[in-house]
């Protein structure tokens, strides 16, 4: 046993001369596989034989988020699961890698780049112009510019916003609701926001709204203050508000945890981006819904479309809707459900306009 | 306990007269290689166990290696992004190894680079000026900055007896603070188009940037720019090791610096003023945090902005550390931290080794670093005179 321990360490010990050595070797073959697959896009055509090979860049982050990069990445995995793609990730540690990370799978012959999050912005554009033959998925990325071989993913939070509000107002026994933003600078706050105060509205005219922006602090501030969400949704529960929307990042969760804490009055809660119920494990006794983008699925028709050859670069409207109630299953009344499915068509086909300004005029 | 016994007696018996081969046949150079002998142990380990971690996660240790390797070494442009990455570095790794030769433990790196950012974008967004003055200006506005961030813990050191360790830690949140309160408000520091919602600076002019090596190279980078152009910081890096290492043992105060870090009580008896030793050096440690800083704004970023170039000043305490507090020694550390840096991109890719890996390598060759007694025991050296034992700080207090 212990000579064997010494060999595998001796092993190792001459492996690592040996892989300085390789690495010399390495870089020659891996230039092939590149102009492998560089070779075979020209030609490729109407030839399907290759495998779409598709990178994830992630923002400074993890893959496993419970947020925007996993959502993203979801959806790339289901293109490999239903398309048969290769896929491949690389997580970022730094900044100042964003460009770096994406050249990475751009020389390395992949197809399709998807970049997660607004903070890669730039180096997304940057990156397409410089490789007009690869495709570039920017998530929550909008294009003021159009490059057709880039489409930014963005979402009219202003919908989902206003799903939240016509449950909250459907699901009110006291006849006030709350919610509890980031800041209204950000344009889907805002929409997110302003999406709820009008959704409630048209539900229930009478409808009493508290709603807050954390307006008043710096953005670094705004999504990560917990403790302002709680004293926040703690007010407006002092005042009977019995449903809080909760959505700005850390703030916003704060207000769940807030609700999470008087769940014997019978206050709920709605949670924001993606299901929170998963995200914000605390809140799960009393959250009612989330209002979600559904990242995954935008980020996989988009891939979808580069291999159907309909792809368009521009913005790209994902679609928006209402998380599963969870435990709210039995609570929400049939025909609650039956009228918000409508109103979830309608939203989406531009039956029922919510005439939120994009951003805060 | 055994069985560690006789894994160390295999190694004694098995790598002992390896090494004495090795010195044999070098001659006159092993006695040049003696000092970096535990710290390329050190490494060596490091590499070896995270190859076994790298296997248990169900990954093979091999390809993470060539993609590392290949990320960092593989082409000029992996080369380049390794140099250029090595820059901050470099400077952090500076200026922590200077104040522990005065016995001083700078842990304040981070808030100093962050405020040579700050400063060097001012002045690069702010003034107009030739390419002459206003590059200079950029780079000292960060020397200063820093200067200005180290200074106070020295001078609070020597006045009060106020610890250092304490002081730089809580003038790094200070930094952070100050970082976030001038990057969001357009009134102060923040770029005011209107479209942008990011806590950054506007674009320092073009007569602030720090040129590429090779002339012609800079047409690529912008704001968000791939840091694989060579620029003449790297250049400004080695020139600060040569200097750094010139300062220590070929100048005056240098000989104060290290008598002061060898006995303060004994630097007193000899006449030397070691309140002024002791703020000055944390001074010169800050500027040399902050030039960093600068040259990131100046060469890399074009901008300051929140959240870029997080962590450098920390890392730069084991850079210091595995370079034991050499400047030689601290320029190559940061060339192999900047290599493991670079090289993680290549090796996610390649073999879908997580990027944590690189963080667990990193702490294991700080442990082997820290604890050279292992390293030591574990491959029979023996260590020869007191010069080899490393003494990091001397404990609290004056």
């Amino acid at each position: 046993m212990q000579k064997r321990l010494f060999t595998l360490f001796l092993l190792l010990a001459l492996l690592v001369p040996a892989l300085a050595a390789c690495g010399g070797e390495a870089a020659p073959t891996a230039p092939p596989q590149t102009g492998g697959g560089g070779q075979a896009q020209p030609t490729q055509g109407g030839a399907t034989e290759e495998k779409l090979k598709i990178g994830l860049v992630t923002d400074v982050g993890r893959l496993n988020d419970k947020s925007f990069n996993e959502s993203s990445w979801n959806g790339v995995l289901r293109a490999r699961d239903e398309l048969g793609a290769q896929v491949d990730a690389i997580e970022t540690q730094d900044p100042n890698d964003y460009a770096k990370n994406i050249d990475e799978f751009a020389t390395q012959g992949y197809d399709i780049i998807v970049t997660v999050g607004f903070a890669l912005g730039e180096a997304t554009i940057e990156a397409a112009k410089k490789y007009p033959d690869i495709k570039f998925i920017g998530v929550d990325q909008f294009q003021e510019e159009e490059i057709p071989n880039l489409a930014g993913l963005i979402f009219e939070e202003d919908k989902a916003g206003y799903l939240a509000g016509a449950l909250a107002a459907y699901m009110t026994k006291t006849g006030k609701i709350g919610a509890v933003l980031g800041t209204d600078v950000v344009p889907p706050v805002w929409r997110f926001g302003e999406g709820y105060r009008v959704g409630a509205l048209a539900t229930k005219p009478d409808v009493e709204i508290s709603l807050v922006y954390h307006s008043d602090v710096g953005l670094d501030k705004a999504f990560t203050d917990p403790e302002w969400g709680k004293l926040q949704a703690n007010s407006m529960m002092d005042k009977d508000v019995d449903v809080i929307f909760g959505a700005g990042g850390i703030t916003g969760n704060g207000a769940l945890l807030a609700v999470a804490e008087r769940k014997d009055t019978g206050v709920m809660a709605i949670g924001v981006d993606t299901d929170q119920y998963y995200t914000v494990t605390e809140a799960q006794s009393v959250l009612l819904s989330s209002a979600i983008k559904r990242l995954d699925e935008g980020v996989f028709d988009l891939i979808k479309a580069v291999q159907d050859g309909t792809f368009k670069g521009g913005n790209f409207v994902g679609k928006v809707g209402l998380a599963p109630f969870h435990e709210f299953e039995d609570d929400v009344p049939e025909d609650v459900k039956q009228k918000l499915t409508e109103l979830e068509q309608k939203l989406l086909s531009g039956e029922v306009k919510t005439n939120v300004s994009p951003v805060k005029p | 306990m055994t069985k560690r016994r006789e894994i160390a007696d295999g190694m004694k018996t098995r790598i002992a007269p390896l090494l004495a081969s090795v010195q044999a046949r070098l001659g006159p150079l092993a006695g040049m290689l003696r000092p970096i002998l535990v710290p390329f142990l050190a490494v060596v380990s490091a590499l070896m166990i995270g190859a076994i971690v790298i296997a248990i996660s169900g990954r093979n240790p091999l390809l993470a290696y060539a993609g590392l390797i290949d990320g960092s070494w593989g082409s000029g442009r992996a080369i380049a992004g390794t140099l250029v990455r090595m820059t901050p570095y470099v400077f952090g790794g500076l200026a922590v190894a200077l104040a522990f030769r005065a016995g001083l433990f700078n842990i304040g790196g981070e808030g100093q680079l962050l405020l040579g950012t700050l400063a060097g974008a001012w002045v690069g967004y702010q003034l107009a000026l030739p390419a002459v003055i206003h590059l200079p200006l950029a780079l000292l506005a960060g020397v200063l900055a820093g200067f200005i961030w180290g200074g106070i813990p020295g001078f609070l050191k020597s006045r009060t007896g106020a610890h250092e360790v304490i002081t730089t830690i809580m003038l790094n949140y200070l930094a952070i603070g100050l970082a976030g309160w001038l990057l969001n408000d357009n009134r102060l520091m923040k770029d005011p188009s209107p479209t942008n919602v990011i806590a950054r600076t506007p674009l320092i002019a073009e007569s602030a940037h720090l040129p590429a090596l090779i002339p012609g190279q800079d047409a690529y980078p912008s704001a968000s720019a791939a840091p694989e152009i060579v620029h003449w910081g790297v250049v400004l890096a080695v020139l600060a090791t040569i200097a750094a290492s010139f300062f220590l043992w070929r100048t005056v105060w240098g000989f104060e610096v290290r008598t002061v870090g060898a006995n303060p009580s004994a630097g007193r008896y000899a006449g030397i003023n070691v309140p002024r030793v002791i703020t000055l050096i944390m001074g010169v440690s800050g500027a040399l945090a902050g030039l960093g800083g600068a040259i990131q704004v100046t060469a890399v970023n074009y901008r300051a902005i929140l959240g870029f170039n997080v962590g450098y000043g920390f890392d730069a305490i084991a850079i210091a550390l595995l370079g034991k507090n050499n400047p030689f020694g601290v320029l190559l550390a940061a060339l192999l931290f900047a290599s493991l840096r670079s090289g993680s991109t290549r090796m996610q890719s390649l073999s879908g080794v997580n990027a944590d890996i690189i963080a667990v390598i990193q702490a294991l060759i700080l442990i082997f670093v820290a604890a050279d007694q292992l390293v030591r025991w574990l491959y029979r050296i023996r260590a020869r005179g007191l010069e080899e034992r490393t003494t990091l700080t001397r404990g609290w207090g004056r």
